[in-house]
């Protein structure tokens, strides 16, 4: 393999992997905050029961 | 039953990109002039494409909050959530195809970035939507979703130019493959693997956008519940 097959084959993967980064770090984020909205809107109902 | 069809459709999802990606790597020809470094075309068109329907679904979400925010509250709040959401998951793609692009440049043309229309529309564009989202981030009430949709509505107008530029203009990205001056386009071994891929970071698109639709639907709901709890103590 020759040089600037290799330096290919290298900027392929970084751009492969890039892409997987920022969607797997979007989709990580999306869970983050649906987990942290619904322990949220948990607390909330329960001050709301404890308030009636 | 509505958690078998999500399901159905995350596994769908996930076979496609896995197909996709074995398709790009150990299926598609090498390029005769670029050599390996072709096949990051099957990242970076998909990603514009869906980068541009999103900011498309983004528009119609902003064009209907501002014809629903009079005489329809309850479907202004909906398309509201549609163009945020739109927004938000156009500008994850539109960031992917401003990150393959330039390593892909920097293979084939020696650079990794030049002011040519068609990279620079497109980063008016990631702009453009990023500042949608820090406004949507830093200021809040109906008057912010007003601001947000008319910021939607300009942003999705550099859409079409981003399209068009190559074919306005000359520049250093090359002219369109598909739809181009005579002799474009694409064998179809490497035509059909863009295709496999277009569908699957669609679908992944598509399941990312639903997502971030039900998340920005509650997050709605919550502030209305509060709203009407701090009016009635």
């Amino acid at each position: 393999m020759d040089q600037a097959a290799i330096l290919d084959h290298e900027f392929l993967a970084a751009a492969y992997v890039v892409t997987w980064v920022i969607q797997l770090t979007y989709l990580a984020w999306l869970a983050y905050r649906w987990r942290a909205q619904k322990s949220a809107s948990q607390r909330a109902s329960k001050s709301a029961s404890q308030r009636n | 039953m509505k958690k078998l069809l999500i399901l159905v459709y995350a596994a769908i999802t996930v076979s496609l990109m896995v197909w996709g990606f074995y398709q790009a790597i150990y299926v598609a020809p090498n390029d005769a002039m670029q050599g390996e470094i072709f096949r990051i075309i099957y990242y970076h068109v998909p990603s514009a494409a869906v980068a541009f329907f999103f900011f498309a679904i983004s528009l119609a979400g902003s064009i209907g909050y501002l014809a629903f925010r009079r005489n329809s509250p309850e479907k202004a709040q909906v398309a509201d959530a549609w163009a945020l959401a739109g927004a938000e998951v156009g500008v994850v793609f539109c960031t992917v195809v401003l990150i393959t692009g330039p390593i892909w440049g920097r293979r084939a043309w020696g650079i990794w970035w030049t002011w040519d229309p068609r990279l620079t529309t497109t980063l008016v564009l990631w702009l453009i939507y990023v500042s949608y989202l820090l406004l949507r981030r830093f200021s809040a009430g109906p008057q912010m979703q007003t601001l947000a949709a008319v910021l939607g509505i300009f942003g999705a107008a550099d859409v079409p130019i981003v399209y068009m530029s190559n074919r306005w203009w000359r520049t250093q990205h090359p002219g369109p493959v598909f739809g181009g001056a005579q002799g474009s386009g694409m064998a179809w071994s490497m035509a059909r693997v863009l295709l496999w891929n277009m569908g699957a970071w669609f679908a992944w698109g598509v399941f990312i956008l639903i997502l971030r639709f039900v998340l920005e639907r509650r997050q709605q709901k919550i502030a209305a519940a509060e709203a009407q709890a701090a009016l009635e103590a």
